[in-house]
């Protein structure tokens, strides 16, 4: 199912959750909204689902204006943060609620209702639980059968609040990995919600990036990475290194420094603007001219490669690269960091 | 041994368990112990005979017809109030949560005098309510309001806290699965509240029951037609007939000790079943 957002705003009281979104979502895709809790993602999510309306715009559901139609009547499934699993009713109850409030012509007979609710357990690797509580579940196993539950319903759009919030590392990792073949399996349309970059960056086709209740990059992930729109989402997708500069005649400079800039780099106007670049796109270099002069503060191994942490002298900030395995520096030595890629976003930050 | 900073010495601690023992003793226990032993002082026989007395009937009937009609009618607003309240917001909603405590702080005889005032004779209403026939104060219509009245916040406060703690989220859930909002009610919100409203409505039928000072202003103290129990206990009492003021009183009594009873097992099943949950 294709989704396409016109406009939509939303305000809750004074304060404006939501402002002048527009977006679509391809049928089939897995989208993440990824953003800093109070950036507006799951209120969005929740409009997309009917639990929230908005109060400007539209929401069309395949080219179809379904604004004003209410939750009930959408035929999404949608699995809340915490479950909401109903306390009282058997995992089995749990998965067959969607059928069994049906009215009496549109409900299939028991037997077909044991069925599916089987079936369905059955996918989320649940067959055996049918005829436990949700209280004698774990985390992993409570998510999945919120899951069947909505996908009892038959639905083509599949919504999650911050899915995997509540799960402890490891039980995420797999329940992720598993999330995503469900999807390509059914054919569904799936848009999650996620404070968890990694998440976001592992799981989605593409990736809304949110603040303060406006968009700001819908992308891959792999664009969103290498390429963010602005500064803010350079800051919130994956590490990173910042230095406020002063762009003049096409150069930066950092204080009275200039700053060798590596090749491309694209420079705004005129003015202050900050540096960002990622621990991984810099190299220690013999000459301080251009470069970054930093004291070593820390140096650690991570993941492959040495993680070095250094105080740059001009300015009480720490800068982060990565060295490679074997060729680290000591722990206060002096050294010089360039950066190989790196990006400039015009302005101080403070504004 | 070294004792907790919390615990006290010895001595301390034997007197403050005295202290609290001997007043439960004196103010709770006696009393009831009293009110058997002087309801029981001339035989079973005349026990019975005070109970199975026409009036003494007439009053168990009505007390009991007062409360079949005020709890019900208190469970319907208190779920209302408590689901208005809870899960959506509206302008005046603070006004309402401050409204739903008035019975409990304004004095049981003003809340009679306010039908008075509204239905009685010299009341607003009392001249229409005349020219058709229709008898609110000093009959049982008017016990029965001015009951609902004073037992209104007994479900309702039971009820916000429980239900604000749960949110919306399993309602939300039973819409998105295509329920209507009345099967989201019934097998999402009510199966989370069930053991508090139980409790709320085991209090408010025993405040229904045991309620004397907004009744006696409004009932009008008719023999065998508008007295309740605690009613019909005042005048034995006043009549001197001991016996049988404190016979109708012992059923009161044990009314108050089958609730109590009732209220320790509903808070077992409340905690219990809060506690189990693992939301």
């Amino acid at each position: 199912m294709s989704i396409r957002l016109d406009n939509i705003g939303k305000r809750f009281g004074g304060f404006s959750a939501l402002g002048d979104i527009d977006l679509e979502v391809e049928p089939r895709e897995f989208l993440a909204l990824l953003g800093p809790s109070g950036s507006g993602k799951t209120t969005l999510l929740r409009i997309v689902a009917g639990l929230e309306f908005p109060d400007s715009g539209r929401v069309f559901y395949d080219g179809e204006d379904i604004t004003d139609l209410k939750v009930a009547d959408r035929g999404v499934g949608f699995v809340f943060q915490h479950y909401a699993l109903f306390r009282h009713m058997t995992v089995a109850d749990n998965v067959a609620f969607g059928l069994t409030v049906r009215r009496r012509r549109d409900r299939p007979p028991r037997a077909e209702i044991r069925d599916r609710v089987q079936k369905l357990l059955d996918l989320v690797q649940l067959g055996q639980l049918g005829a436990r509580y949700p209280a004698q579940l774990s985390g992993g196993q409570r998510q999945r059968v919120a899951l069947a539950r909505a996908l009892a319903v038959d639905p083509k759009l599949l919504l999650l609040d911050e899915p995997f919030g509540a799960l402890d590392a490891r039980v995420r990792k797999d329940l992720r990995r598993w999330l995503r073949e469900l999807h390509d399996r059914m054919g569904l349309t799936s848009i999650f919600v996620t404070h968890d970059q990694d998440e976001a960056l592992e799981l989605a086709d593409r990736i809304v990036v949110m603040d303060h209740g406006v968009i700001e990059q819908v992308d891959t992930p792999q664009k969103i990475y290498d390429e963010p729109a602005s500064a803010f989402v350079f800051d919130f997708v994956g590490e990173s290194n910042q230095l406020p500069v002063t762009v003049s005649g096409g150069r930066a400079r950092l204080f009275d420094r200039p700053l060798a800039l590596p090749e491309g780099t694209a420079t705004p106007g005129e003015g202050p603007a900050r540096l960002f670049f990622r621990p991984h796109d810099a190299e220690i270099v013999a000459d301080e001219a251009g470069a970054l002069p930093i004291t070593v503060t820390l140096a650690r191994p991570n993941s492959g490669t040495i993680r070095v942490e250094g105080r740059l002298d001009a300015l009480e900030r720490l800068i982060e690269i990565d060295a490679p395995m074997g060729d680290a520096p000591q722990v206060g030595a002096r050294i010089a960091v360039r950066p190989t890629r790196a990006r400039l976003y015009a302005g101080t930050g403070a504004e | 041994m070294q004792g907790g900073a919390t615990t006290e010495s010895r001595l301390a601690r034997a007197i403050i368990m005295t202290v609290g023992l001997g007043f439960l003793a004196l103010f709770l226990v006696m009393p009831l112990v009293v009110v058997f032993g002087e309801a029981l002082k001339e035989g079973l026989a005349a026990y019975r005979d005070a109970i199975v007395e026409p009036d003494a009937l007439a009053a168990i009937r009505l007390t009991l017809l007062v409360a079949a009609i005020a709890v019900p009618l208190n469970i319907v607003f208190g779920i209302a109030a408590a689901w208005a309240i809870t899960k959506f917001d509206f302008p005046g909603k603070s006004l309402l949560i401050t409204f739903i405590d008035l019975p409990f702080s304004v004095s049981p005889v003003v809340s009679g005098l306010i039908y008075v005032l509204l239905f009685g004779a010299q009341g607003w209403l009392g001249p229409w309510l005349e020219q058709h026939d229709i008898q609110i104060i000093f009959a049982v219509p008017g016990m029965v309001l001015a009951t609902v009245f004073v037992t209104f916040p007994f479900v309702a406060r039971e009820l916000i806290p429980l239900m604000s703690e749960q949110g919306r989220d399993d309602e939300e859930a039973a819409l998105s699965l295509g329920a209507s909002g009345w099967q989201a009610f019934w097998h999402a919100t009510l199966p989370n509240v069930r053991w508090g409203l139980l409790y709320g409505v085991l209090l408010c039928n025993a405040r229904a029951m045991g309620e004397f000072g907004a009744v006696s202003v409004v009932s009008g103290h008719i023999r065998g037609e508008t007295n309740t129990m605690p009613l019909h206990v005042e005048i034995l009492y006043n009549e001197y007939n001991f016996v049988a003021a404190f016979a109708v009183a012992s059923l009161l009594a044990l009314l108050a000790l089958v609730t109590l009873v009732l209220k320790s097992f509903l808070e077992w099943r409340y905690d219990y079943h809060g506690k189990g949950s693992g939301h």
